[in-house]
């Protein structure tokens, strides 16, 4: 035997649930375009969370501290004798030089990223070769080799061709022989990347022997990175030291940034479907104001009308949000999140096609739904009191 | 750091709920200059009519509120990964002078509406009403609460800054990392326990008495017992209950306790508390309107269901609270 | 005395220039156990009075009690409280909700009362059965004939045990044959202790030999004849 008032509810729900099938074409489009802007919402909150992961995920393997000599604002290459004044640091396990930079294929209208270390002087070097689908990094006995991405092997169209070149300053070609490429899982960093030997970075790139692009630093204890940081910094002063969390929350504070922005472009879609709401909840139809009348005059409180447009607008609300947020997840797992990634990702030419696991944490979901349902909820609430004082005497003429 | 879902969701959420809240004050004023129960006028029918609004605004806006506490936790979780120095959500909400405060407001918050909604259902169950006027004094004090709120979230949010790589120096000075920090020093575990379930059995004694016969000193006794023991059981959480939660003796965050990795405990823990605490304290609040007419039925009708939930709540929490703690002891901890 | 009214009056719109008082100083006095007929041109107060008597609103001044209560000026929701233990409503048009089914139209006031859906099954099916309509219990009520849906509208002013029975010109829409049944139906409920106040032109039930008493009211007054 349940207690009276939650009897109560339970008849009042029993009555709500009837009463919007008996407005089915109303209610049914007011919750697919509430479901269309929950699946909008909801497909930004979940890319946001997996590129985060993802990108979480990749990085776990960047070095600890990374060192660029800045001049004027800018950063320049580093001479590679400061690694001398390094060694006086504790604490520092290797510092590898590195060179980097960024090739642009004119024929293709392609950004690419050139990479190159002394991969055989790395820690963990050997877990390195995880990140490759197939193949091997480029050893130091092998002058012209290179590893790449899978974007960098769409693009240059070498699926059956091993070799491609590359344009020196001096506009002299230089040809290098695909030894390895890299697998999808790492896509989010590695797509449009080519992995060389140093020897061969200097020699495309013009950079003389002294000179490297930065240092990677590699830290034996962890809890050491900040003070280590602190002395290089002081140790160097034309340098600009960063550390391994500064780079993840930087990604992440990007991420974030980008997401709130297309909030704020969604939250316009949600004003616009706010007023829609209020004016769908506001109008009432002759019918309707005579049903209403007939409940209150049949002894129906004031309170027990609007509890009525409660249970509606909560029902038509949770199944708008069931629907639109399993959408979102489809979309995101399933198809890449498709629609919606060109405004999270990258600002090359290149767009990865990876795999995206959408984390879906009870936090992620009551975000998507103070976005939608509470603004909706607010929405109902006068229009819905505004049905319910219907005076009952409109029944007796 | 306001361009983030997070900070948007919850100045969202702010204004959604000050937004009725000024709604319903507006209902309040009208209803104070010109409520007139014997007048049969078309004012005053309609003002009987904005009554069932401004009660309505007030159970959305507490409903709101209590979502936007969790929010606010929540979201301190998710700004610990981009601030200097914090490892969790109590290191973000430290991380300036508004977050605390921020916090202790909303809770204030859902309290405060939670009260006011007890005595729209005393008030409407006497014809005459008898307190409107009350009510709604009462109503327009809460606005200041709500303006204060939203500021505070804001400047908490605003001056919250994100540890990202500047153009020329990037190197952090100073701030070592937090784990949670030990907000509670020097409380001895073995009294803080004793004091603990002390309460709980001096709360369920007196609340079993009240129910029996109801002695005006011993229900003062009891609410103020129950103020006493939120605060308690806070710290006891803190600094006892939720290590063993986390199964690591430093870790002492009230917060992390609500994430998914400790299947969401915490929501379990607070969830049961603060009714708690709300109906405990209610119980002797509602007193002093047993003498208005009409009321007296309708009070003691209220503070017995109140007794009864709280005592009810108080089981719960000593069961859930004491699960992780009774675990580690009998399987041979310590 | 179930129903009295003493120096009732009823002003819509007090004090604004669109005032107009649709009930001077009605005394009226009716008798449990009784049936009695109301006649009123339009425009005549017929509808204030019935509000007034079906507890709808209360009266601007003077008295009224209806089934033991004071009407004084009170709040809406406490009127409407007693309204649906003391006050059946059996209307011109029978105001029923037409895509709700017979069962369900029945059983509307009983919602807010927190009675769970089998008791309610239970007591509907016992007036289907009592006005021989049981055969439409789960017809949409906009799809039934004219005699039955006056049924359904009597099933719905009985099942909450209410004593008073206020019938709005009834029979406007009904032959003479669903008219005399209705009239049957009334004088078997007033047999079984109901109070019965119909309004109503029709001379079928103002000369019907069960209406005890006839009430006229003319310009917001009582005629007396």
């Amino acid at each position: 035997m349940l207690p009276k008032g939650l009897e109560k509810q339970l008849n009042i729900l029993d009555f709500s649930l009837t009463s919007l099938w008996r407005r089915k074409l109303k209610n049914l489009s007011i919750m697919l375009v509430f479901a269309l802007v929950i699946f909008l919402l909801g497909s930004f909150q979940m890319l946001t969370g997996a590129l985060t992961s993802s990108a979480e995920a990749v990085l776990e393997n960047t070095p600890e501290i990374t060192i660029q000599k800045m001049s004027a604002g800018r950063q320049e290459a580093i001479p590679l004798a400061y690694i001398e004044k390094l060694r006086s640091i504790y604490g520092i396990r290797a510092v590898i030089p590195r060179i980097w930079g960024y090739y642009f294929d004119e024929s293709n209208l392609a950004n690419f990223t050139i990479l190159a270390l002394e991969l055989g002087s790395m820690p963990f070097d050997s877990n390195l070769n995880l990140t490759l689908a197939h193949g091997h990094f480029p050893k130091k006995t092998e002058p012209g080799t290179a590893v790449i991405g899978r974007s960098v092997q769409d693009i240059l169209g070498l699926d059956k061709r091993r070799t491609f070149s590359l344009f020196r300053p001096d506009l002299s070609l230089k040809s290098f022989k695909v030894v390895g490429v890299f697998s999808q899982q790492t896509d989010l960093l590695s797509n449009d990347l080519i992995v060389m030997n140093l020897t061969d970075a200097r020699d495309l790139f013009g950079i003389p022997v002294s000179m490297a692009t930065d240092l990677c630093i590699y830290v034996a204890n962890p809890t050491e990175i900040e003070t280590i940081a602190k002395k290089i910094a002081v140790l160097l002063p034309d340098t600009r030291v960063l550390t391994k969390s500064q780079i993840q929350k930087t990604y992440q504070v990007v991420f974030s940034w980008r997401s709130g922005l297309a909030s704020i472009c969604l939250l316009t879609a949600l004003v616009a479907f706010a007023i829609l709401a209020w004016d769908k909840a506001s109008g009432l139809s002759p019918e309707e104001k005579r049903e209403i009348g007939i409940l209150k005059i049949l002894g129906w409180e004031t309170g027990d009308i609007l509890a009525v447009r409660f249970w509606e607008s909560t029902l038509v609300s949770a199944l708008a949000f069931i629907i639109g947020c399993t959408a979102a997840y489809i979309h995101v797992a399933f198809f890449d999140a498709s629609l919606l990634k060109a405004v999270m990702v990258g600002w090359s030419v290149i767009h990865p096609p990876f795999k995206l696991l959408p984390s879906v944490t009870l936090a992620d979901l009551l975000l998507i739904f103070t976005f939608s349902v509470l603004p909706f909820l607010g929405a109902t609430v006068i229009p819905a009191w505004r049905c319910a004082t219907v005076p009952p005497d409109s029944v007796i003429r | 750091m306001f361009l983030n879902s997070w900070s948007l969701g919850l100045t969202l959420a702010g204004l959604i709920i000050l937004f009725l809240g000024v709604f319903a004050c507006r209902t309040a004023v009208r209803v104070l200059r010109y409520w007139d129960p014997q007048s049969d006028s078309n004012l005053q029918i309609k003002l009987e009519n904005e009554i069932w609004l401004a009660s309505t605004l007030v159970e959305y806006g507490l409903g709101f509120q209590i979502l936007t506490v969790v929010l606010f936790v929540l979201a301190a979780d998710t700004f610990c990964q981009v601030i200097v120095g914090a490892m969790c959500a109590t290191g973000a909400l430290l991380a300036n002078n508004f977050g605390m405060p921020a916090l202790l407001v909303k809770l204030a918050g859902v309290f405060v509406y939670g009260f006011w909604i007890v005595l729209h259902k005393l008030d409407i169950s006497s014809e005459t009403y008898p307190l409107v006027r009350i009510k709604y004094i009462y109503l327009l004090l809460i606005l200041p609460l709500l303006v204060a709120d939203i500021i505070l979230q804001s400047l908490y949010i605003s001056f919250l800054s994100p540890d990202i790589i500047t153009s020329c120096c990037a190197v952090v000075f100073g701030s070592s990392k937090e784990t949670g920090r030990n907000l509670l020093e020097g409380f001895s575990r073995p009294t803080l326990l004793a004091l603990y379930y002390g309460s709980i059995i001096a709360l369920t004694g007196m609340g079993y008495v009240l129910l029996k016969r109801w002695l005006v000193p011993l229900a003062v006794l009891f609410s103020t017992g129950w103020i006493w023991f939120l605060g308690l059981a806070t710290i006891a959480i803190i600094a006892v209950f939720s290590s063993y939660i986390y199964a690591m003796p430093y870790h002492h965050c009230p917060f992390c306790i609500l994430k998914p990795e400790y299947h969401y405990v915490g929501f379990a823990l607070y969830f049961t508390l603060i009714p708690a605490s709300f109906f405990g304290l209610t119980t002797v609040l509602v007193e002093p309107f047993k003498r208005r007419n009409n009321l007296a039925g309708s009070v003691q009708k209220y503070q017995q269901t109140a007794i009864r939930i709280s005592l009810l709540l108080l089981l719960l929490l000593t069961v859930i609270s004491s699960y992780h703690y009774l675990l580690y002891r009998i399987s041979g901890g310590e | 005395m179930l129903i009295e009214l003493d120096n009732t009056t009823k002003i819509y719109n007090q004090g604004k220039p669109n005032e107009v008082t649709a009930l001077h100083g009605v005394n009226l006095q009716i008798e449990g156990r009784t049936m009695v007929c109301l006649q009123g041109a339009s425009g005549s107060g017929k509808s204030t009075l019935l509000a007034i008597i079906g507890c709808v609103f209360p009266p601007t001044s003077g008295r009224a009690s209806i089934a033991g209560k004071q009407l004084s000026r009170m709040p809406d929701r406490f009127l409407t409280i007693h309204r649906r233990e003391k006050i059946g409503f059996i209307f011109q048009q029978f105001n029923l909700l037409p895509r709700l089914s017979v069962l369900d139209n029945i059983t509307l006031p009983l919602l807010p009362l927190g009675i769970s859906p089998r008791e309610r099954k239970t007591k509907a099916r016992k007036l289907l059965g009592q006005l021989s309509i049981s055969h439409r219990e789960n017809f949409p009520a906009g799809q039934i004939s004219g005699g039955e849906m006056q049924r359904v509208a009597i099933a719905r002013a009985l099942i909450n045990n209410q004593p008073i029975i206020l019938a709005d010109e009834p029979t406007a829409h009904l032959d003479s044959r669903l008219s005399m049944e209705f009239m049957q139906i009334m004088t078997d409920l007033k047999a079984s202790g109901k109070t019965i106040i119909i309004a109503s032109h029709d001379t079928l039930v103002s000369e019907h030999p069960a209406i005890d008493k006839i009430i006229n009211i003319k310009d917001g007054r009582i005629d007396v004849p």
